[in-house]
């Protein structure tokens, strides 16, 4: 079943078939046989895979939890049937303990790909003798085979009425009467409910589409249509897109907040971000943060980043540079922003002194909080901002 | 590469409209000696043609850039890799370095900045866009701040930056070019260049955990 008969067959060249007959015989006797598969298949690697199933249970924790709290049920199990007199602990009942802690281990650590050959297994030992399985003579076989057991327990359940006080006999006898109900209806059940986890799983991807759809419709086309519509208008073009992406990107990584209205930002680092779109929205210009570190906003930085932006659209404005950049460092004891653009640069003495931006919005706000603003330009070579906020350290 | 010789380019990318694109504006700047679309051609044909640098796109199926990466570097150890992504996520960047590759530019790079990438990476040296030093900076940042309290770095060689490299990736970050970080600086490109390399291969070897934690703490940016 594990493929366990055959790689010994292979190991020893050995004819496969005559390895499992031995394997069975050596089940029936004892479970002795059951117990080495399992053991087999557990400690043994894979062939083309590079861990064994036990490696892989003992290497995680969880896994590890889970053996430990079903090998406490398999033994409370047995323990109870033991007291209630139904069976002793023998050597048979041991094997049949390990056999069933080595499934479990089987089932939780095997690889994907063997996971699905056992499922493939399991699967068509259920369906067996179904409607839809090979016909007629399955059928019977599982009649048969249910009939069987069927008997077995109302024959087990009528003899306890003779014999009175023998609780053994009602255990057995309801068990084997369950084993033999679900042997007969397991392929009809079983067909249930996979026809209903198929159906949800349907239509949770019908609802995923339905909402795919949605927000290509929303965004994407929407965006397009704008697009063909400012086709003679680079500019605006490549406004359009950049926005565009930017949408994209934060549906793709975050698909969850997507669309819900996002509370104003409160870390530095987010209300540079915000700057960024708002400055690449409403001006044609790409802007390209680079931050190192954050800090939660307060009202001095909040300053600095209102000096930032306005050193942003002043570039925007007037630089006619394709780009600008902004760098934020944020260290224990001071805020370094620049931004940076190479367009044409102005020179600083023939700004007339009525023009509010630089000194009113960048210089006397930074000075107001205790920092200061340097302005770099040259006419040809572009302009640089460089923005410093000293951190009030409390130790 | 040989002087005066064109580097040899192989290109590795998933979409054809990128790969022509590409092509379009690398033009008879270098020589393209092939191209790939998926992971095990990509690596039979650069082990076998040996280009001087590969273009390669981060994210592809059956294990993406990486995976090239990796399958050809344990044949062909000579050939340099400089990563391209439309992502910027950090995860990314810092696991396509780590894995080998010498640069990383995002695929929005105009033209001829992608050219003077190729040629620098043909010369041995390393290419960081703005972004990738600013989260160079931010992994290796001298954790003085909060209340997390660093643990004392295992290879104090590998594990920190010099004052310089960080001066160096400053200017990057703020995005200036080598050239203009060298006036500023007051030295000359090829210092600038052996920063930029060294850092490469802090940022490759150091085994330092913050780099990790730090990259899979910020998924996005």
């Amino acid at each position: 079943m594990g493929g366990v008969c055959g790689g010994i067959a292979k190991r020893f060249g050995v004819d496969p078939k005559r390895v499992r007959v031995v394997a069975i015989i050596a089940a029936l006797f004892l479970g002795f046989g059951i117990a080495l598969y399992m053991a087999y298949w557990i400690l043994v690697i894979r062939q083309g895979e590079e861990k064994s199933i036990l490696s892989r249970t003992g290497s995680d924790k969880r896994e590890k939890e889970i053996l430990f709290v079903g090998a406490i049920a398999i033994f409370s199990l047995m323990l109870a049937l033991q007291i209630l007199g139904v069976n002793k602990f023998g050597i048979l009942t041991l094997f049949f303990t390990l056999s069933v802690l080595g499934a479990l281990v089987i089932w939780r650590g095997v690889s994907a790909s063997e996971r699905e050959h056992l499922r493939r297994l399991t699967d068509a030992i259920a369906r067996f003798g179904s409607s839809t399985g090979e016909g007629w003579s399955g059928v019977a076989l599982r009649t048969v085979i249910s009939i069987v057991f069927i008997l077995i327990g109302v024959a087990n359940l009528s003899r306890v009425s003779r014999r009175p006080g023998a609780a053994s006999g009602v255990v057995v006898g309801a068990t084997t009467l369950i084993v033999g109900m679900v042997v007969l209806f397991a392929p009809w059940w079983i067909g249930t409910i996979r026809g209903l986890s198929n159906e949800r799983r349907a239509r949770v991807r019908a609802q995923e589409r339905a909402d795919m759809a949605a927000h290509v419709h929303d965004s994407v086309l929407q965006t397009l249509s704008l697009i063909q519509r400012a086709a003679d208008n680079p500019l605006e073009v490549a406004r359009l897109v950049r926005m565009q992406e930017r949408d994209l990107r934060v549906w793709l990584v975050d698909p969850e907040s997507f669309g819900i209205a996002s509370d104003p930002p409160t870390t530095l680092a987010a209300s540079a971000f915000e700057i960024e779109h708002e400055v690449e929205d409403s001006y044609s210009i790409a802007v390209e943060v680079v931050i190192v570190g954050d800090c939660k906003l307060n009202s001095a930085v909040l300053a600095l980043l209102g000096a930032g932006r306005e050193a942003t659209i002043n570039a925007a404005k007037w630089s006619e540079a394709p780009s600008v950049s902004i760098y934020i460092e944020v260290e224990r004891e001071r805020i370094t922003m620049f931004v940076r653009d190479l367009g044409r640069g102005f020179d600083q003495s023939e700004v007339p002194s009525d023009r509010q931006g630089i000194s009113g919005s960048i210089m006397e706000r930074m000075a107001r909080h205790g920092g200061h603003a340097t302005i770099r330009s040259m006419p040809g070579a572009g302009t640089e901002v460089e923005l410093v906020l000293p951190l009030k350290t409390s130790s | 590469m040989s002087d005066g010789a064109l580097p040899r380019v192989f290109l590795v990318d998933d979409h054809a409209l990128i790969r022509s694109g590409i092509r379009t504006e690398l033009g008879n700047q270098v020589e393209l000696v092939g191209e790939a679309d998926e992971v095990e051609a990509a690596i039979e044909m650069i082990i076998e043609r040996t280009p001087d640098v590969v273009l390669l796109d981060v994210h592809m199926p059956d294990g993406g850039g990486r995976a090239v990466l990796e399958g050809v570097i344990s044949h062909q150890s000579s050939v340099k890799f400089l990563a391209l992504s439309v992502s910027d996520a950090a995860e990314d960047v810092i696991a396509i370095i780590r894995a080998g590759a010498r640069g990383y530019v995002t695929k929005n790079i105009e033209g001829p900045e992608l050219i003077e990438a190729i040629y620098r990476i043909a010369a041995g040296d390393a290419v960081f866009s703005s972004r990738l030093a600013g989260f160079v900076l931010d992994a290796f940042a001298s954790q003085n701040g909060e209340a997390e309290v660093a643990p004392p770095p295992f290879d104090p060689e590998l594990d920190q930056l010099t004052v310089r490299e960080r001066e160096v990736l400053r200017l990057i970050a703020r995005g200036y070019a080598y050239k203009e970080i060298a006036t500023e600086l007051n030295i000359s490109i090829k210092t600038v260049e052996s920063h930029v390399s060294a850092v490469l291969r802090k940022l490759q070897l150091s085994n330092r955990h913050q780099l990790t934690k730090w990259a899979t703490e910020r998924r996005l940016l």
